[in-house]
């Protein structure tokens, strides 16, 4: 089952295996179901991204990375996963492969151009999976 | 004594009446022969033929003589060579000589006898009308002194000495400072270090070569504080040239007394700077090395073995397609290669890990009895038709203990590989025996027996070395690594282990043995508990493992703790669709520990998340081990490197599945967890016993006849019937065909191990 337009957005065989779970492949409700909770999941881990941000609390800014890795990995949504390890990274002082130690001020502007490139990453991914569930309103 | 006194006295006067001829009265006479006689300064008088005339008492003393007569009369040559007591007189013969020619004082000082002592001689000749009359020689013993004298130049020489070497180092200041705290002394290395000349510094404070910050906080005041309370202080930090220049110091302050009083500091101050900067250069260096090396590390399990795995499976489903015999060849050849290719990536990651010694080695709760069940199933397979294959398990080994499945299955593998790969007839045989026991190990003996083509003992002293291999021969029959041995020693180490080869003594092949330190477990009640529910299950031999897993979770209860509900949601569809229908859900470590540690033990199978609010999924998985609980914990972790997930396993967990969990890989864990590690009585009545064969075994007591049970029949209830008697009909042969789990044992999905 090809998710047109994915490409290199999505890893094919672990979305493959939500498809999988799907009771019937004309209405897909489970996987679907996943997906628009993750969308939600998502906006309001970004929000919370935000005023961590603005709070300059690099350790929530870690632990919302890695929660949304998490989900985001599930799903085989490869490069907001991606992202989603640079911040806990960041997060953690931490360059983006986690390994040299990087100060506050390096950290909190990568984190502010990361939080902005994880939103577009995931604003197409998810235009991605809306026309695959044939929702684009 | 008296009596002897007026003797001598007597002929004394008689010889000065004669020979002098002079008119001084008896009185007189009397009066100097007293005085001669008791002087304490031994003398003796001789006449000019160098015949003794006279004594005194403190010289018969030292010469050790009893009375006058011993001595006067004789010649003085002949005299001394009497005189052994005293050999300092031979030395007097010159000066005597020399006094009698001369007609002077002669004296000899400080002379040195080998017996040690040290003596002064004095000659006067004593003169009448300028013609010798007599010769006055007076010894002193001067030992004492002259051992002061000694001494005291041994000291100027030694103090000489250290100021020489003091003065000259180069590569230390080193100066006194008074009790104040002012510099006394400098010498050449002080001068390079600091740059100040020594009539420019000498009578300063040695604060001068302080940081202002350092003076501010009275550093130097306080380390000479120190150094009076504690008899030395050391310091590292910046030190201050003259130009205003700094260097990084070693500093040792020493207080130096002399009795009691206080003279001052010695004070030794080391530049360290060319050292600090080549540790910080050092660090960066290791630490650049070692980033290299686990990105390498993880790139070659990545890079390399992802598309090995899709590789071979791709050709597994090519095989499974209609091939002619030519193509089938074909495609057997490169399943062959890949699969000697991956064990080859394998042998390389574990080797560059232990010799990084990032490898660690976990502790999980394992049945040493079961682990080589598993084993020898899985080499039954690959078996080469004439060759005998027996496993002998000592009944006394522990049903439990603590040790790493995973790498005492892969030590055994290993050695059975090679006695299979080497062995063309006759047999394998695997002994395993419980070698030593005390109150918190068992130590235990496996030994591969085989009868194959030996170690050339030109190369036995090399066996264990990496990349070695016997057979470098340009016809290479036998295919490997030369790694696998250094491995195993390396693991058995590991384990507290040795590892070692004799010739088996039985003709030809070999035997290779190693020991591995398992620790007693705790709460082997549980233990037993899990194993009989685990027993009651059945392995069915089904077509596909996801219908052995549907079998499996009958009745299976599964605690999954996870706090994404994202993934919550996916785990509980994809565990649902695997059949089973208890499933618990934690939202954090706290809530999995709670739910877990009810007794009885309430789940299965645990599947823990490792990064999770409150506590995480390896404190969780403490405090449940800490609570008694050893339900088999499954770590999922999205850290994808190997080393991170074998910590998990260190800290109790049993399993991992990386994050996004894949559902073929879920079940195979699943599986092994739920049933492989405990045959069913069903499948142990399917495999017929082998005669159990007799051995020799230092862990039997020697007053039992029992043989150790051969492998079928020991496969493992609780508590194990006695092995059949030798003279009991014996069943067939054991058939190369028992069961075999259809599906690796997690060892095998974590090490992706193919035999051979």
């Amino acid at each position: 089952m090809e998710v047109p337009g994915a490409e290199d957005r999505i890893d094919q065989a672990t979305f493959e295996q939500i498809l999988e779970m799907d009771d019937s492949v004309d209405d897909r409700d489970f996987s679907k179901s996943i997906v628009y909770d993750f969308f939600t999941q998502a906006d309001s881990t970004f929000d919370k991204m935000d005023s961590s941000l603005d709070a300059k609390d690099l350790k929530t800014l870690s632990e919302l990375g890695h929660f949304l890795k998490g989900s985001s990995a599930t799903l085989g949504l490869t490069k907001v996963q991606h992202s989603c390890e640079k911040i806990q990274h960041y997060g953690h002082k931490k360059d983006e492969a986690g390994s040299a130690d990087i100060t506050e001020e390096e950290a909190l502007e990568k984190l502010k151009s990361e939080i902005a490139q994880v939103k577009k990453e995931f604003g197409d991914v998810q235009k991605v999976l809306k026309k695959f569930y044939k929702d684009e309103s | 004594m008296t009596a002897d006194s007026t003797t001598t006295t007597t002929t004394i006067n008689t010889t000065t009446h004669t020979n002098t001829n002079t008119t001084t009265t008896v009185t007189d006479d009397r009066l100097s022969l007293e005085f001669f006689r008791h002087t304490p300064i031994c003398t003796i008088i001789l006449d000019a033929s160098l015949v003794i005339r006279q004594v005194s008492d403190s010289f018969l003393d030292i010469a050790g003589l009893g009375s006058p007569t011993d001595a006067l009369g004789l010649h003085f040559d002949d005299f001394v060579d009497r005189v052994a007591a005293l050999p300092t007189l031979v030395s007097a013969r010159k000066p005597l000589r020399n006094a009698q020619e001369t007609l002077r004082p002669s004296e000899l000082k400080h002379l040195d006898v080998p017996d040690g002592s040290a003596w002064n001689i004095r000659i006067v000749p004593i003169l009448r009308h300028a013609s010798l009359r007599y010769l006055q020689m007076e010894l002193t013993d001067v030992t004492t002194e002259h051992q002061r004298q000694l001494d005291l130049e041994e000291r100027l020489y030694t103090n000489e000495t250290f100021r020489i070497l003091v003065e000259t180092v180069k590569d230390y200041a080193i100066f006194m400072l008074d009790p104040n705290g002012n510099i006394a002394t400098w010498n050449a290395g002080a001068q390079r270090f600091k740059g100040y000349k020594k009539e420019e510094i000498i009578g300063k404070h040695f604060s001068n070569f302080y940081s202002q910050e350092d003076r501010d906080i009275d550093k130097p005041g306080r380390e000479l504080a120190d150094a009076l309370r504690d008899g030395r202080v050391e310091d590292e930090g910046w030190r201050y040239r003259k130009d205003g220049s700094k260097f990084w110091a070693n500093v040792i302050i020493t207080p130096v007394y002399r009795g009691q009083t206080l003279l001052g500091f010695s004070k030794v101050t080391r530049d360290l700077t060319e050292r600090r900067s080549a540790e910080v250069k050092l660090i960066e260096a290791y630490e650049e090395a070692s980033k290299l090396k686990s990105e390498f590390l993880a790139n070659m399990s990545h890079e390399i073995r992802t598309p090995m795995h899709g590789m071979l499976s791709a050709l597994t489903l090519l095989l499974d397609t209609p091939l002619n015999p030519e193509q089938r060849e074909l495609a057997h050849v490169i399943e062959e290669s890949g699969e000697i290719l991956l064990h080859v990536i394998n042998d390389i990651l574990d080797y560059s890990k232990l010799a990084s010694g990032c490898f660690s080695i976990s502790t999980d709760i394992i049945n040493v009895s079961e682990i080589l069940q598993t084993i020898h199933r899985a080499q039954e397979k690959c078996r080469k038709p004439g060759i005998d294959l027996q496993t002998y398990i000592d009944p006394k080994l522990p049903k439990a203990a603590e040790g790493d499945s995973l790498r005492y299955r892969q030590i055994v593998q290993n050695l059975m590989s090679n006695a299979m790969k080497f062995t063309e007839e006759g047999y394998v045989h695997v002994h395993a025996k419980l070698h030593e026991e005390d109150d918190e190990y068992y130590t235990i003996l496996t030994e591969v027996v085989d009868t194959g083509i030996g170690i050339p003992s030109e190369v036995s002293g090399s066996l264990f070395t990496p990349f070695m291999q016997f057979d470098n021969s340009a016809t290479k029959r036998y295919k490997g690594t030369g790694l696998g041995l250094s491995i195993c020693k390396s693991l058995s180490e590991l384990m507290g282990g040795h590892i070692g080869f004799y010739d088996n003594p039985e003709g030809h092949g070999s035997v290779f043995w190693f020991t591995a330190k398992m620790k007693k477990v705790q709460h082997v009640k549980d233990i037993d508990d899990l194993h009989e529910e685990l027993e009651q299950l059945t392995l069915r031999t089904s077509t596909s493992p996801f219908e052995d897993v549907k079998h499996a979770a009958v009745g299976k209860k599964i605690l999954l703790a996870e706090d994404n509900p994202i993934n919550q949601k996916v785990m509980l569809k994809m565990l649902t669709s695997l059949g089973f229908r208890d499933i618990d859900v934690a939202l954090d470590g706290r809530d999995a520990v709670a739910l877990s540690i009810r007794n009885p033990p309430p789940y299965h199978v645990i599947l823990m998340d490792i990064n999770m609010p409150l506590l995480d999924g390896v404190g969780a998985t403490k405090e449940i081990r800490n609570a008694g609980v050893q339900t088999p914990i499954i770590a999922m972790t999205a850290n994808a490197l190997k080393g991170q997930a074998e910590l998990y396993l260190a800290k109790g967990m049993n399993g991992y599945v990386p994050k996004p969990v894949d559902r073929n890989l879920l079940v195979k864990i699943l599986l092994s967890w739920l049933n492989s590690n405990a045959p069913s009585p069903t499948q142990l009545r399917a495999t017929p016993s082998p005669p159990p064969v007799p051995l020799p075994s230092e862990a039997a007591p020697s007053n039992s006849p029992l043989p150790l049970a051969p492998l079928p029949s020991e496969a493992a209830p609780p508590n194990p019937p006695l092995p059949p008697a030798p003279s009991e009909p014996a069943p067939s042969q054991p058939t190369p065909s028992g069961p075999v789990p259809s599906e690796p044992s997690p060892s095998e999905l974590a090490h992706s191990e193919p035999a051979g």
